[in-house]
């Protein structure tokens, strides 16, 4: 330790301290990550103004939104499962069921697009539901463990969408081999953007409705007690299975409206097809674990990584290797999550003592340790 | 007989706390040493000090002229200072030998299952002390877990033991064989140092007594003509007398249970045909050996366990397989047996801790909203009436001292509890002056008309608060009695599952179901 000075583990987190201390990270990964830039012979000043440039514009703002609204919504999801002690790894599966069934009732159904709009955002909803019923039984009544059945169905739901592109709904008439037919309705836009859906509003609202349910509800109530201490719930008269059932199915429900809303909603994504989810549950993990689960910190944490993958992407145009790109995301990430760990602990040099063992003390009672 | 530590005027404080106020104390050679005080007294803080887990603020450790201020427990177990703790540090997959070996200097690098079984034995032969070395922890008994931490700690080199509540954990019977053992380490020459506040067990084992009071050294004097009630008093600073009244009750059975067949976690019958009734304003004491049943009839009662057979009444409602919610609405309070593993979510505020039987009442929520402010007043009148000390009701419930955690969980129970109150061990852990509430507690609603089951295994509390004791053997009813009619010696027979030839003063109001 640097000059008797320790870490002491603090009884209670600040929140304000803990923000201070997660931005304090963030700019010590941007800093180690301008290094490994000057490393390769890049300008980290000119990097850093080209991403700043870049995500500062119209279109950069169209474009982080945008990407921000499902990762958003599955790390809502995740925070949801995780106030609850239970991990749902299969946002993707949920995501990519929920915009298959939405897709469904597009090609299935003739009605005006306002009601073809609702009818899909249902059957999202639900299909998302749907996709993690199984695993929300499983872990409810059988204490089977929901990470390794959710992560696992995710692949039954890329094989699935596979089949739809190149079989029962491949769109015949494009020249794109691996693509189903194009959904019949889309989103309107929002006011002022061009290539912006008033989808990106939906995220905001289940942000405050969550965050209104943990405040002011004897249902969040209930979800933090089993969260706690699911015994303890148990006594108090929770019916602590059916819970995790409705609260699981709620999770994937966000995560399916969520596909719903790329399907509906992106330009570029109004057909289903291998790239149709670029890992937003993954990254909707991310987000959640770096907001800590606290719903008002997943919309900010959420739109950070999304203005990072942008500045990616922009930085990759201007010829930045995809790898250097990944191990900047990994180094700011990094630092993020140290600075959250970081806000648990103070640095503290204890009181100097006036007892010393003297060194003149018989070898069997001199302390094996270091002496201050 | 020569002096083996000693700790010269130790202070401590915890965050502006003082948690030790110039205390000193002198460990003799060959001697079991007794540190006596109720929860919060500074035992756990002073035996810590020793054992090198904290650092004191100020003062000093004296071993054989030579001052020492441990950074580490390993500098005091070098110093020859070591410690078993309330919660043993065990890896419960491993064998014994591999516990004994683990992150010691004099483990070989290189190491075979049977080096480290002989290199156990022979520890074991050195201090006479045995436990199978090649039993894996999770196989052994309490007890046996005990004597592996026990050993552990000799086997590095260590004259004084301190151990922290040894006898918390352990049944009557590895109480003694605790005590036998410790009485063999001290006639080798070592010291032990045992932290109790059962003045019953002090007695018995120890020769010298420390008392400590509000973190500061009362007195330390011979055990030999110490009388409990002096100890008491030494202890509490006051002189109480606590005695309850029988009563015999004549109100109507709020609780009935009938022919109750339960099975516990592996399948087997945890309880038989058990058949008992309490009435308004009574306490029927069980009395039994842990582990007899007590536990899963308090649970089948409060609906946190599926009853096979029989039938559960609640003033004259059937609650059979009903659910916690039903049971609780009808004024059923359930004090458990472990309170902070069931009772408690220590991660969460005391607030809402404080709410969990009430938060669905028309005071905290309307609809399904969750009134926070009137929660919060609830919970601060549940502090203040149940004498719950803690630095706001916003903090975490884990961080309030133990005591205070069972003190927060008996008030709520006792709040919803207008007709009947299940405790399950409700005093176990506490210190005399926490005891005390607690059992007044219980005469509260006994005399506001509750009919109070209490479940406990020691056969003093029964004894003492009990309008009625039912004695409880391998899920049976061996027997209830009235209070006046207990013999002692026959009730601590039929704990031992020996059924005596004719019980003449079976009352009538309960039935032997055996």
């Amino acid at each position: 330790m640097i000059a008797g000075v320790r870490l002491a583990r603090r009884l209670e987190v600040d929140p304000r301290r803990q923000n201070i201390t997660r931005l304090l990270g963030a700019a010590a990964g941007l800093l180690l990550a301008g290094l490994l830039l000057l490393l390769i012979g890049r300008s980290p000043f000119t990097i850093l103004s080209d991403s700043i440039e870049a995500i500062w514009s119209k279109r950069g703002v169209e474009n982080v939104l945008r990407q921000a609204v499902p990762i958003v919504m599955c790390a809502l999801g995740v925070a949801l499962s995780l106030r609850m002690r239970v991990w749902n790894i299969g946002s993707d599966g949920q995501f990519l069921f929920g915009a298959f069934c939405a897709l469904g009732i597009s090609i299935n159904v003739d009605a005006p697009d306002p009601v073809l709009l609702v009818l899909m955002a249902v059957a999202g909803a639900l299909g998302g539901a749907l996709w993690i019923l199984v695993p929300a039984l499983a872990r409810a009544y059988w204490g089977v463990n929901e990470i390794i059945t959710t992560l696992l169905l995710n692949f039954v739901a890329l094989e699935l969408i596979k089949w739809a592109s190149l079989g029962f709904w491949r769109d015949t008439k494009s020249q794109v081999t691996k693509s189903t037919v194009l959904v019949e309705a889309t989103l309107p836009r929002m006011w002022g953007f061009e290539r912006l859906s008033i989808a990106v509003l939906v995220p905001v609202v289940i942000t405050i409705v969550l965050f209104l349910v943990f405040r002011a509800t004897t249902v969040g109530y209930e979800i933090d007690m089993i969260g706690g201490n699911a015994r303890a719930a148990r006594f108090a008269g929770v019916n602590v299975p059916r819970r995790i059932v409705t609260v699981m199915l709620i999770t994937g429900s966000i995560a399916g409206l969520a596909g719903m809303l790329q399907l509906t909603g992106v330009p570029g994504s109004q057909a289903m097809g291998e790239g149709f989810s670029s890992n937003f549950g993954l990254s909707g993990f991310i987000v959640a674990a770096l907001a800590g689960a606290a719903f008002a910190g997943v919309p900010i944490a959420g739109l950070f990584i999304a203005a990072m993958f942008y500045a990616g992407l922009v930085l990759q145009t201007k010829g930045l290797s995809v790898y250097i790109v990944l191990a900047i995301y990994a180094v700011v990430l990094i630092g993020v999550a140290i600075g959250e760990v970081a806000a648990r602990y103070d640095l503290v040099r204890p009181r100097p003592h006036h007892v010393d063992v003297p060194p003149s003390a018989p070898a069997a009672l001199t302390p094996t340790g270091p002496t201050p | 007989m020569p002096i083996a530590v000693e700790a010269r005027s130790i202070s401590k404080s915890f965050g502006g706390v003082l948690c030790l106020d110039d205390v000193s104390l002198e460990l003799r050679a060959g001697e079991v040493h007794a540190l006596l005080g109720e929860n919060g007294a500074g035992k756990t803080t002073l035996s810590n000090i020793l054992a090198g887990i904290y650092r004191a603020d100020s003062g000093s450790i004296v071993i054989d002229g030579v001052e020492h201020s441990f950074g580490s427990p390993s500098q005091a177990i070098a110093a020859g200072i070591g410690m078993v703790h309330q919660h043993f540090r065990l890896v419960a997959p491993m064998t014994v030998a591999e516990n004994l070996h683990l992150g010691w200097s004099k483990t070989p690098t290189i190491v075979t299952p049977r080096k480290l079984e002989a290199s156990a034995r022979r520890l074991m032969d050195e201090i006479g002390l045995y436990v199978d070395p090649t039993a894996r922890i999770w196989q052994l008994s309490v007890g046996e877990q005990q004597r592996v931490e026990i050993l552990r700690v000799l086997a590095r080199g260590a004259k004084v033991l301190i151990l922290d509540e040894p006898t918390a954990v352990l049944t009557a019977h590895e109480a003694q064989d605790l005590f036998r053992v410790m009485r063999q380490l001290v006639a080798s020459g070592r010291t032990a140092v045992f932290i109790s506040h059962k003045l019953g067990e002090v007695l018995e084992i120890s020769d010298r007594i420390t008392v400590l009071r509000n973190s500061r050294h009362i007195v330390t004097r011979g055990t030999a003509g110490a009388t409990p009630r002096e100890l008491a008093r030494l202890m509490t600073g006051e002189e109480r007398e606590f005695s309850v009244a029988e009563r015999e009750a004549t109100g109507p059975a709020l609780l009935e249970v009938e022919d109750l067949c339960v099975l516990n976690e592996r399948g087997m019958p945890a309880l038989r045909d058990v058949t008992l009734t309490v009435r308004a304003g009574e306490i029927l004491g069980i009395a039994g050996v842990s582990g007899n049943g007590q536990t899963e009839l308090a649970e089948a009662i409060c609906g946190l366990r599926q009853v096979g057979s029989g039938h559960v009444r609640i003033a004259g409602s059937d609650v059979t397989n009903a659910t916690t919610r039903q049971v609780t609405s009808l004024g059923v309070g359930h004090i458990p047996e472990d309170r902070i593993g069931v009772g408690l979510v220590s991660s969460a505020s005391v607030t809402n801790n404080a709410i969990m039987r009430h938060y669905m009442t028309a005071e905290l929520a309307a609809g399904r909203r969750l009134k926070r402010d009137a929660s919060r007043r609830f919970a601060e009148r549940m502090v203040e009436a149940g004498r719950v000390q803690t630095r706001s009701v916003d903090a975490p419930a884990g961080q309030m001292s133990g005591g205070n955690q069972q003190r927060l969980v008996a008030r709520r129970e006792a709040m919803v509890s207008d007709k009947v109150l299940v405790a399950g061990h409700p005093t176990r852990g506490l210190d005399v002056h926490a005891t005390q509430q607690v059992q007044a507690a219980m005469v509260e609603r006994r005399d506001s008309g509750c009919a109070v089951l209490m479940i406990s295994d020691d056969l003093d509390e029964v004894l003492l608060m009990s309008d009625r004791v039912a004695v409880m053997y391998e899920g049976r009813v061996m027997g209830v009695f009235s209070r006046a009619a207990c013999d002692r010696e026959e009730i601590g027979l039929l704990m031992g599952g020996h059924t005596t030839d004719h019980i003449d003063n079976v009352d009538t109001a309960g039935t032997v179901g055996a």
